[in-house]
């Protein structure tokens, strides 16, 4: 029950827009997605998210589900952002704010008091401000980052390729061809590991976790006896 | 970032600005004071403050006239518990960032102070309650290092016991030390740059704006720009009070006196297994294509005779050719020959003035060798053009690197001898800077797609297979990159904390007891 | 504006809470102190989802925002349940295999969600999280859109093969070639099942 699973950080924001400015920032992200990477390229090459996603909700289009649902009644519309990031709060927010400031602001562009992502001060206040917990955060991979999984993926496709070549080769051949494949695959050899500590605040949490566990442990050990 | 007005280096403690070591102080003593009664402590501190050095330019350490330049330096800090028992006001104390309230102890799990490194295993001095004040005095000899530390000695007894001395520091021959004494590392008689593992260490300070050193430091030392030009790095980087890189004023308690031109500084005693490096260093480079020396430099990112950067000296043929040219024109300048000289200093700049741009695959330096980890010089932005400026996750990772080695003078250095390095670093920001490093660039290695890998020389590693390092090739040429394996833990951790650096007027309204958030 | 990039899914949905409560505790309360009883990692009923990349559950109780001049006062009518979910494949079967590997959790979780009484099968819980659906506006994927055991395998294979070239520097050919030919038959490449990691597992 946090927003940290692994490598992985779960960050969710919700921000108000108005309901016409809410039409721009769709089509500025239209404008993202037709012109892909061009807009993206600090992300990629920043390289700290699995997935993210912003997902514009109409002011009128709440889901109702059913007439005992009383009906909305906002005067915005709202952008709810998702993401999972490797690394701590700051150390991901800093990283945005220092590497693609302007980026940041074409994508909050529009909502209401949006302070720009620089001086940082004012930009850390307006996420920690409209950020919603997660009460649970499920990671398929807690020991991998978005990095490992990408340099798995291609270490996995070359090793498939070179197990298959190298069968017929000669001795001398072979132990060329290792070479030069983990010459090729030198980039994907990091070794793997559990995450650096996300927080001091996120390391009290765990402990009191583990701490709940091994009381419910001796309890049931005590009931067996 | 250019500076709208001068610092005024009068107010700003002088080893904020100064490496003392590069000034010609190649010897330190560092000492930790317990306060016991406030009214008595902040008299002391009055008696104290005209000993207190500041950034006040001197001349350059080759100028010819010594006589601006004291025999000796001295310079406080303080921890938390230490500005508390100083008497500040609650709310001051509230407004110091965090990690700065919490101490080094308490951020073991952070800065991987674990196993040998563990808070436990510490000098007697860090264990208990935490230490109130670090003083430090660096001389041009050691003379007058205790010339000075008598002087504050007397202070001390004229407090009646309101201020004392905690003891505790391990030192030769498993004695306790009531301070903690530092020094460069001397090879026949002269002092080096060297530290006890055989590297040249404390190359590359950054540089920022107003620091009032010489211009001509800059490249290689500043923030990179899109067309391969150098610029100061801002000023609140490095001391409170001042614009940082992201346009705003660092964190920082209230009234804003407290914090103007004071800055933030960790002191660290880490301990070097000298057996450990040599036997490891020993056992690989039989299985290593180079020289002994070229696998200490795919380690470090230096060679370590002279710290000439990998980047520039590949492998151990263009190192022998740089030696000799570096012996050719040394010994033509020396013979008056001026052309000479200029194109040695034009070498020398290429120490520090250097980038990764053109080694992206780290056939020349490691991507995980130790100085790019430490200072990644725009090597993160892998694309061109994808981020702001070239060393825009850079320039507010950066460090001022102080401190000298200790040890090794009594006894020949082993494990279980007292050497190392007491690592001092300065930054506005601990916890955005110093910890951000040692946690994120010197324990793990994400951001360069390492991985789990760790540092070589100060990582915490553990000796198992895959604790390890890479030494990366040119994939045209068809050889595999060479792997370190087994590191084991090269150094350790003995002791250390956070410590808010005043400005003069700061420390002076402390003494006074007049700091006042109201 | 779409909810696919490649074949990876990014599934957001808001479920409306009834408004109410049971002996004291309201309905939005009970849900989320369901979810935070979750068990975490390898525990997690979203370990048992196949093609799970990431999930989250979350209680949004109302909406804020900055305080100041010229601002209106916005506020829920309702509590949401809000899941999200990364994965691989098309929504219809990810929803499918949640039904069938997760059923009790999702009754359990969704118990007092508004007309989730109506659900009584995988058919109708596609309706019902399709109804609850919003539509992404941008989704970027910064990692891959492989299937989750292909994701899985890839790692386990990194980390396998990766400690197997550490153990073999330097070794005679011979020697190494022998090995290697154990260590791939061990590996079983393309054996996307076994050996590998498993879903949420938190030790090497």
């Amino acid at each position: 029950m946090s927003n940290v699973a692994g490598k992985a950080y779960g960050m969710n924001v919700m921000t108000p827009l108005r309901w016409w400015t809410a039409i721009w920032q769709k089509v500025i992200f239209w404008v993202v997605v037709k012109t892909f990477p061009y807009f993206l390229k600090g992300l990629l090459t920043l390289s700290l998210i699995h997935y993210a996603r912003w997902t514009i909700i109409n002011r009128w289009s709440f889901p109702r589900l059913d007439k005992s649902q009383p009906k909305e009644k906002l005067t915005y519309s709202y952008m709810l952002f998702e993401s999972n990031f490797n690394g701590s709060w700051d150390q991901y927010i800093d990283s945005f704010s220092f590497a693609i400031p302007s980026g940041l602001d074409m994508f909050w562009r529009w909502n209401i008091k949006y302070p720009k992502s620089i001086p940082l001060h004012d930009f850390y206040h307006y996420i920690r401000f409209n950020q919603v917990e997660c009460d649970h955060y499920y990671n398929a991979y807690p020991l991998a980052s978005a990095n490992d999984v990408k340099s798995a993926q291609a270490l996995y496709a070359d090793l498939a390729a070179f197990a298959d070549s190298s069968e017929a080769l000669s001795d001398d051949a072979f132990a060329a061809a290792w070479q030069q494949f983990l010459a090729d695959n030198q980039h994907s050899l990091g070794s793997m590991g559990t995450s650096p500590l996300m927080s001091t605040s996120n390391q009290l949490v765990q402990e009191h976790h583990h701490d709940d566990l091994q009381l419910a442990a001796r309890q049931t050990q005590q009931e067996e006896a | 970032m250019t500076m709208d007005r001068a610092l005024d280096l009068y107010d700003i403690q002088g080893n904020i600005c100064k490496g003392y070591g590069r000034f010609g102080f190649p010897k330190a003593r560092y000492f930790f004071l317990e306060f016991h009664q406030y009214a008595g402590a902040r008299a002391f501190l009055q008696q104290l403050i005209p000993l207190i050095t500041t950034a006040e330019p001197w001349s350059e350490k080759d100028h010819p006239d010594q006589s601006d330049k004291p025999q000796a330096t001295t310079n406080i800090g303080f921890t938390y518990a230490g500005l508390s028992a100083l008497g500040l006001p609650r709310r001051s104390l509230d407004g110091f960032p965090l990690e700065f309230r919490m101490g080094m102890k308490n951020r073991a799990g952070i800065l991987g102070d674990e196993g040998p490194s563990d808070p436990a295993n510490w000098d007697p001095v860090w264990q208990g309650e935490p230490v109130h004040a670090w003083l430090s005095v660096n001389g041009q000899s050691r003379q007058a290092v205790v010339d000075r530390y008598r002087q504050i000695e007397q202070l001390l007894q004229q407090s009646q016991g309101s201020v004392t001395i905690r003891p505790g520091h391990k030192g030769p021959q498993g004695s306790l030390q009531p301070w903690q004494d530092a020094s460069a590392v001397y090879e026949n008689g002269r002092v080096t740059p060297k530290e006890h593992f055989g590297y040249v260490d404390g190359i590359g300070n950054p540089y920022f704006a107003g620091c009032g050193n010489d211009p001509s430091r800059l490249p290689g030392r500043g923030k990179l720009t899109r067309d391969d030009g150098w610029q100061p790095l801002a000023t609140g980087e490095f001391i409170l009070g001042h614009i940082d890189e992201a346009r705003e004023y660092p964190i920082a308690p209230e009234p804003h006196l407290l914090a103007l031109n004071g800055t933030f500084m960790v002191y660290r005693k880490l301990h070097e297994n000298v057996t450990t490096f040599n036997r490891y260093v020993d056992r690989l480079a039989t299985d290593f294509d180079g020289s002994r020396e070229l696998l200490m430099a795919k380690f470090s990112g230096r060679w370590p005779d002279n710290g000439a950067p990998l980047v520039l000296a590949p492998d151990d043929a263009a190192k022998a050719e740089l030696d000799q040219q570096l012996a050719q024109l040394t010994a033509k300048a020396a013979a008056g020959d001026h052309t000479a000289a200029t194109e040695l200093r034009a070498l020398k700049a290429k120490w520090i003035d250097f980038t990764y741009n053109k080694d992206r695959h780290g056939s020349r330096c490691p991507i995980g060798a130790h100085i790019r980890r430490a200072n990644t010089r725009a090597a993160l932005e892998t694309e061109k053009d994808a981020f702001n400026t070239p060393s825009a996750l850079d320039d507010r990772r950066r460090l001022l690197r102080r401190g000298l080695p200790y040890g090794g003078e009594d006894e020949t250095p082993a494990d279980d001898t007292e050497q190392g390095i007491i690592f001092m670093c300065i930054g506005a920001s601990l916890e955005r800077q110093f910890e951000f490093v040692q946690q994120q660039w010197i324990n793990y290695s994400n951001d360069f797609h390492l991985g789990n890998d760790r540092d070589v020389l100060i990582g915490a590693n553990n000796g198992q297979l895959t604790d390890k390092h890479i030494i990366q090739v040119n994939p045209k040429q068809g050889k595999a990159p060479f792997f370190c394996t087994h590191l084991p833990r090269m150094v350790e951790t003995r002791g250390g904390d956070y410590f808010f650096l005043p400005g003069i007027t700061a420390l002076r309204m402390i003494a006074q007891g007049i700091i006042d958030p109201t | 504006m779409a909810n696919k990039f490649g074949n990876s899914y990014g599934l957001t949905t808001l479920c409306p809470l009834i408004n109410g409560h049971q002996q004291h505790t309201s309905f939005d309360k009970i849900t989320r102190h369901r979810i935070q009883l979750l068990e975490e990692n390898s525990g997690s009923p979203f370990a048992r989802i196949p093609d799970t990349y990431f999930a989250r559950l979350f209680i949004l109780n109302d909406v804020f925002f900055e305080q100041g001049n010229n601002v209106a006062r916005d506020h829920l009518q309702s509590k949401y349940l809000v899941f999200t979910s990364n994965f691989h494949g098309d929504l219809e079967p990810y929803l499918q295999g949640m039904w069938n590997n997760a059923e009790a959790d999702v009754r359990h979780i969704w118990q007092y969600a508004v007309a989730f009484d109506k659900v009584q099968n995988a058919a109708d819980f596609i309706r019902y999280i399709k109804r609850c659906q919003l539509t992404t506006t941008l989704f970027f994927n910064g990692s891959t859109d492989d299937s989750l055991q292909q994701q899985l395998k890839s790692l386990y294979v990194k980390q396998a093969f990766t400690e197997f070239a550490l153990q073999h520097q330097g070794k005679p050919v011979a020697e190494l070639r022998a090995a290697f030919k154990t260590f791939m038959q061990q590996l079983q490449i393309d054996n996307i099942e076994t050996p590998s990691w498993q879903p949420g597992q938190t030790q090497l």
